[in-house]
């Protein structure tokens, strides 16, 4: 069954678009979710959070700084602290220019520290970037529904690899190991925390999203130029019949999936870190050591008997482990993970003791 | 402090040590070791590269050598202290030594990495004693700054004696909330100075005769810099110790109403001097007015005399 000339036309090139945004908007949620963690974990590790804003502001002020340089401005100031950032145009441009400037600002921060994970990833992984094109998914081409389909295919296919990449990673290997770095970097300064040197509620997902919405009323215009370039780049790609509108916002697509990743990493973090901190004295440490320990010992152990997919249940055993030793410490120290009955039975103990 | 060091109603404020990172740039020396160390162990062992470096078992020990040269030569550069350079060379030169003298160069693979962790250790704990060396104490009357592993320095800076305050924080002092305050005093102590230079060569003539030239020039910044053990380096709680110093520093200075204060005061005393002086005067010139008089009278008594 063909697609109506409507459909091609008009909803076709729309469907890629949609799928980015979804994917950027789930973005939003998970760093506005972090954010709230932040801000939980703050009163006993205040560095951490500084160093978390100090990321972001890093990230965003080199968004920034290459907004200029695309558009030829020109970079005259570049000030970068834990709680502020300022970056300053040689030529101060006008119109289309300073647009663009403001769309590396306010969306860079979003993709572009993760394309520098994508190019990682291009070394590191050896497949998953092949674009499928719809012709060979369905009967419909260059439709709505065919274009989505060939997005979706297109990430489910990245994705698959990138998870079982991640699964398999070898934290013993240095550019596995600085590729993690860089994830839980990229997660922790997504967007800046603005917990610096005091925290600031206002600026939330609302604030970015006001930015946004700001930025797109301020010149409608440009926003219609944006869109119009994204159809004529549909329409030669359907005249050509070639993929390369599909490819592109799949890169977009396949960037969003990074940073999410990355998100959910980081929040394991800090919900360790807000768990941990719960454990009484130095025994808080005990799933810090477990982590590197467990690995290293199953690595070992793996390199005498050999297995195959050891780096991926050396990996398991060691998320396993620490969260194991968390739960034990935790339950033997503290009245989390206890009933009621038991505590009120341990406290009637304890004071029959005392008398 | 003890308390037969302090002197006369002087009250101890704080005491303070450098913040754990604030020798950071030392400690990262370290960190380097173990990185490099750890790499050139996978290397050689674990990765793709590890079949070509045990063709011949100097491989490894070129490899690890000539980075960590390289890595030290530029260090200097960028930190203008050869240093840094000679201390990367001394370890390359002491882990060569120690394989070539125990005959290891066959197992340099786990040599290496083990002998860099050792090194590092070592140095870590070296900042470490240094940086626990330095002791900064902070008084209602002065600023007592200790230091040093081996030599023991010791500066003490009054309130009234320093005209200038220079602080600086760095990232990951933002982070960690610790900074440097250098007091500069009158005489100019905490100031340093940057000094860049550039030269050029330039030869002239054929194969017989040549002459050589050498053409240069430099620079000289006069910048807030000092040893850790004369500043406050890397002092935690970095804002509240530059607020106290800072209210010292100014409860030491009269104000523009006190100066006006004094400046009356030292008017009055200079009127009340001049008065006193004239008084004086006054009274010496009575006094000799009187002497004269008394003189003429004897003077005229004689005259009588002379005449009867």
């Amino acid at each position: 069954m063909e697609g109506s000339p409507i459909d091609i036309v008009v909803f076709a090139p729309l469907a890629p678009i949609l799928g980015v945004l979804l994917f950027w908007f789930i973005q939003l949620l998970f760093i506005e979710s972090q954010k709230y963690l932040l801000g939980k974990i703050r009163s006993r590790h205040e560095a951490l959070c500084r160093f978390t804003n100090f990321l972001g502001i890093l990230f965003q002020s080199i968004c920034h700084a290459l907004g200029y340089t695309v558009t030829k401005s020109g970079i005259s100031e570049f000030y970068i602290s834990i709680s502020y950032g300022r970056v300053a145009p040689k030529k101060q441009k006008k119109g289309l220019f300073e647009w663009i400037a403001n769309v590396f600002l306010f969306i860079g921060p979003f993709f572009i520290p993760a394309a520098l994970l994508l190019i990682c990833l291009f070394f590191l992984m050896n497949q998953g970037f092949e674009i499928i094109p719809p012709s060979s998914l369905l009967e419909l081409k260059y439709t709505f529904g065919g274009q989505i389909a060939t997005f979706g295919t297109s990430l489910y296919n990245f994705s698959t690899n990138f998870f079982n990449f991640l699964l398999n990673i070898d934290f013993l290997h240095p550019a596995h190991f600085g590729f993690i770095i860089l994830m839980i970097l990229l997660g922790l300064g997504i967007r800046p925390s603005h917990i610096g040197e005091e925290k600031i509620d206002k600026v939330d997902m609302i604030y970015d999203l006001r930015n946004i919405w700001r930025l797109i009323t301020h010149k409608p215009i440009y926003i219609i130029i944006l869109f119009s370039t994204a159809y004529v780049f549909f329409y030669i790609s359907l005249y050509l019949n070639q993929n390369w509108y599909i490819t592109l916002f799949s890169v977009f697509g396949w960037l969003s999936i990074i940073s999410i990743v990355s998100l959910i990493i980081t929040h394991f973090i800090i919900i360790m870190i807000k768990l941990t901190d719960n454990i009484p004295g130095k025994k808080r440490i005990l799933p810090y050591l477990t982590l590197p320990f467990s690995y290293i010992l199953m690595r070992i152990l793996f390199h005498y008997i050999k297995t195959p997919q050891s780096n991926s249940i050396s990996t398991i055993i060691m998320i396993m482990l620490t969260g194991l030793v968390t739960y034990y410490l935790l339950r033997k120290n503290t009245n989390k993970f206890k009933t009621k009955k038991t505590i009120k039975t341990k406290d009637k103990k304890q004071k029959a003791e005392k008398e | 402090m003890k308390d037969k060091e302090l002197l006369k109603d002087e009250k101890l404020e704080r005491v303070l040590s450098p913040h754990p990172l604030s020798f950071m740039k030392y400690q990262s020396l370290s960190l380097f070791l173990i990185i490099w160390g750890l790499l050139v162990g996978w290397l050689v062992n674990f990765s793709g590269y590890s079949e070509m470096l045990a063709g011949n078992e100097w491989f490894p020990l070129l490899v690890w050598g000539l980075v960590l040269l390289v890595a030290g030569i530029i260090a200097s550069l960028i930190t203008v202290r050869w240093s840094i350079f000679f201390l990367y060379a001394s370890i390359f030169l002491g882990g060569t030594g120690l394989l070539l003298w125990q005959n290891w160069l066959g197992v340099s693979g786990v040599f290496i990495p083990f002998y860099m962790i050792t090194v590092s250790i070592l140095g870590f704990l070296l900042v470490e004693w240094y940086r626990r060396s330095h002791k900064y104490i902070i008084s209602n009357q002065r600023i007592l700054f200790k230091g040093g592993i081996f030599t023991k320095n010791e500066r003490t800076l009054r309130y009234d004696k320093i005209s200038d305050i220079n602080a600086k924080q760095g990232i990951i002092g933002q982070i960690f909330g610790f900074g440097t305050i250098i007091p500069i005093s009158q005489s100019g102590f905490g100031l340093g100075a940057d000094k860049s230079f550039a030269a050029g060569g330039v030869q002239l003539g054929g194969k017989k005769v040549k002459a050589m030239g050498l053409f240069g020039g430099g620079k000289e910044v006069q910048t807030p810099m000092s040893r850790s053990y004369f500043e406050l380096h890397g002092v935690y709680p970095y804002k509240e110790i530059k607020k106290i110093v800072e209210e010292m520093v100014q409860g030491s200075v009269i104000t523009e109403y006190q100066q006006e204060q004094v400046s009356f005061q030292k008017e009055q005393v200079d009127i009340q001097k001049q008065m006193r002086d004239l008084l004086k005067s006054q009274s010496d010139s009575k006094d000799q007015s009187e002497k004269e008089e008394n003189n003429e009278d004897i003077s005229e008594q004689m005259k009588k005399l002379k005449d009867r």
